[in-house]
């Protein structure tokens, strides 16, 4: 690239930054026209205070008790004693909570990645575009349930479809195929489906967000002697940052409560090992009627999806209010 | 005005609908509505035969109607924890009698003390002993027994005799021998569906009461003995080890009993460790001939098994009602109708056995030579201790931890736990 063509890609404008109002708090919220709004927001604000907030509430307060779930027996009063049980003595927190960050962790990278390249690829004027599109699209608006059902079936060790395959090679006899049935292996065979059933979403999200790109820009790169990978570097890139922010927010949360996929391949076995931590506070609650041990482990999660969220909400709401 | 009158003719509809739907359990018709909790029976032919108790009962009850909601097992445990206490609740559950599972519902206050219906009714003239005892373990009565079922090993004859196994194991070595010589067959042992943790479970509990002996399965599984100090539990779970590596079915962690029972009805395995329920499920899927059944050879004289009961919950507003269908389900014809649907005996001491297949008829034999019982170790333990339990059984069984340490590893979460 000429000296000048690589000055000119550095000094193409950047994301527009917001900048922080430097009102006052009270003024801000007066200026602003909440007031006015405020009686169209108090429906869904109640709402919101009633069936989300006050269950959080009441699992922070009933992570501090001891409870069967039954009417009849009473709460009782044990201060931090489950969560000192969970980061001591529970046998299958930590494997949970290591699933968990291995979930989120690769979550940012491979389905986010995926869903970039097939936008990227489908962004572009080829034939069956559309009919890729909407391929790529549907797993994300199945029921994960219903996709849990079905690569469990795929991974069948007698009549699965990777066994199958395995019998048509001639790799053995197609029953040492067993994804779901080795511990080492199972968490992550899990999260193939997962991988299946989000980057259709993600790469929704990354097609929206490259209709916002400035073909102009694009061209000027280009009438610059860009390359693809340089466009993309200094073009496309930067201008898709707000929805990398939002596909990766929205991944992390998705991974954070990943549930219904775990409970129908597996169940978190064999042996706990694929056990994530969403799942472990429902078995704590409702198949081990350990309602304290569950709702602590709740509020753990809760307590790791705020710290990764707050900063997003955060940024988010910067400069929207003036 | 006529939308004035639209909304009326609304209205209107919406209460006589509201009306329609009265009270829980009540209709318009003034009948009584019981809802019935079941358990999925175990093959179509029993599922037509808990229709038909339903059907005769309302023909000659017709002012109660049965609304039956069938769950799988651990569907059925979910709907009924969070109901009891609530409206939601049934009037009727199927539940197990074991102090685990039964006894924790009854300790929580959802099931009803039966005694003065027990009186009426005169139930403990018609139950045999080994069905009352469960009811009466709590004080009072708990429940109305509805099925004992016994576990034992059912085998296929043609691949048994291609192995060469001329006689039936008595001693867990020589079930050891057999799965052997099965595997040396090139034919897979014993079928497991690894995915329902109960189904390994019934392996192990039966290597616990062969090593360790009856005495000692009874104080380990009270907490009366040490897991880790017990050198029998050690034994035991090595062996399971053993069978897992080399005597399961390939890939048995993944798949569930059903389709692990497939391989069975299909001559790929040579042995499944279930209930007389299999009876049921043998003649609907293969040649019943084709297959037979031996007790567990556990040495120690004790059948493996449990009861079910029906237990009518202490909030519901109908129990005459809930008390008149059970007395009916458990009553002499009723019983001699459905006997061999969901098991080979009857709870019911008048109704015996007709033993007219094979399987049935050695069923006869285990339930007769059976010095006592124990029982399955979820029956046993709590629910936080089963899934425990179940963790260790599933890491030993696929390699991830050494059996020395098993005991050991379960005795340390009974003791964080107490």
């Amino acid at each position: 690239m000429s000296k000048l063509t690589a000055t000119r890609l550095e000094t193409l404008p950047g994301p527009v930054t917001r900048q922080p109002s430097k009102k006052p708090l009270l003024k801000r919220i007066a200026g602003g026209g909440f007031v006015a709004a405020l009686p169209f927001l108090a429906p869904a604000l109640a709402a919101y205070v009633v069936f989300v907030i006050g269950p959080m509430v009441s699992a922070v307060r009933l992570s501090l008790f001891e409870w069967s779930g039954f009417n009849a027996d009473p709460q009782v009063f044990v201060g931090f004693k489950n969560y000192v049980r969970l980061f001591t003595a529970d046998p299958v927190f930590w494997t949970a909570m290591q699933n968990t960050i291995v979930w989120v962790l690769l979550s940012l990278v491979i389905p986010t990645s995926l869903g970039l390249v097939m936008a990227l690829a489908l962004n572009r004027p080829i034939f069956g575009r559309n009919l890729f599109r909407s391929v790529f699209y549907i797993p994300g608006v199945l029921a994960p349930i219903a996709i849990a059902n079905m690569w469990r079936w795929m991974y069948n060790p007698n009549y699965g479809v990777f066994s199958e395959l395995a019998r048509a090679w001639h790799i053995g006899d197609g029953s040492g195929v067993t994804f779901l049935s080795d511990p080492k292996v199972a968490i992550y065979a899990i999260f193939a489906a997962f991988v299946w059933q989000i980057a259709g979403l993600n790469m929704v999200l990354f097609l929206a967000g490259l209709q916002s790109v400035s073909k102009e820009l694009v061209e000027s790169a280009r009438l610059d002697g860009a390359n693809n990978w340089k466009v993309f570097r200094h073009v496309t890139f930067p201008a898709l940052r707000p929805t990398v922010v939002v596909v990766l927010v929205l991944t992390i949360v998705h991974s954070i409560k990943v549930f219904d996929l775990v409970v129908g391949m597996t169940g978190g076995g064999p042996a706990q090992s694929s056990q994530v931590l969403a799942l472990w506070s429902y078995s704590q609650s409702f198949l081990q009627h350990d309602f304290g041990m569950g709702n602590a482990v709740a509020t753990v999660l809760l307590g790791i999806t705020l710290v990764l969220v707050i900063p997003y909400l955060i940024w988010s709401t910067k400069g929207n209010e003036d | 005005m006529r939308l004035l009158a639209k909304g009326a003719v609304a209205l209107t509809a919406i209460a006589v609908l509201a009306g329609c739907s009265a009270g829980a359990g009540s209709s318009a018709s003034g009948k009584t509505q019981l809802d019935w909790w079941v358990i999925n029976p175990a093959s179509p032919t029993a599922a037509a035969a808990q229709d038909k108790i339903i059907k005769d009962f309302e023909a000659a009850n017709p002012d109660i109607t049965i609304k039956k909601t069938n769950r799988a097992v651990d569907a059925h445990k979910d709907a009924l924890r969070t109901s009891i206490g609530t409206s939601a609740a049934p009037d009727i559950y199927d539940f197990w009698a074991g102090p685990g599972l039964g006894g924790e519902l009854v300790k929580n206050g959802a099931s009803a003390d039966l005694s003065s219906e027990y009186t009426q009714y005169k139930w403990p003239e018609r139950f045999t002993e080994a069905a009352l005892g469960p009811a009466k373990q709590y004080g009072g009565y708990h429940g109305v027994p509805w099925k004992l079922n016994g576990e034992a090993l059912y085998y296929n004859k043609a691949l048994f005799e291609k192995a060469g196994i001329t006689k039936l194991p008595t001693t867990i070595d020589e079930l050891n021998d057999a799965a052997a010589k099965l595997k040396d067959a090139g034919i897979t042992p014993i079928e497991f569906g690894g995915t329902v943790n109960w189904h390994v479970m019934r392996l192990l509990d039966t290597f616990l009461e062969g090593y360790c002996g009856s005495e000692t399965f009874d104080k380990l599984v009270t907490n009366k003995a040490n897991w880790g100090q017990e050198e029998c539990v050690t034994k035991s779970f090595t062996n399971l080890q053993k069978w897992s590596k080399d005597y399961f079915n390939t890939g048995f962690i993944g798949i569930n009993n059903d389709e692990s029972s497939a391989l069975f009805f299909s001559g790929k395995a040579a042995m499944a460790l279930e209930g007389d329920w299999f009876n049921a499920q043998i003649k609907d899927n293969a040649k019943a001939e084709d297959f037979g059944v031996f007790p567990l050879p556990t040495g120690t004289g004790r059948m493996y098994g449990f009861e079910q009961a029906m237990y009518i919950t202490k909030d519901s507003k109908h129990k005459d009602a809930a008390a008149k269908f059970l007395d009916f389900m458990m009553s002499t014809p009723v019983q001699q109708e459905t006997l061999g649907q969901f098991s080979t005996q009857s709870v019911n001491k008048e109704v015996k056995p007709a033993a007219s297949d094979e399987l049935s008829k050695s069923w006869n034999g285990i339930f007769e030579n059976a010095e006592g019982l124990y029982m399955n170790n979820d029956q046993n333990l709590t629910q936080a201790q089963t899934t425990e339990y179940w963790r260790i059984q599933n890491l030993v069984a696929t390699g991830g931890l050494d059996p020395a340490n098993a005991g050991a590893e379960f005795q340390k979460f009974l003791d964080s736990s107490k």
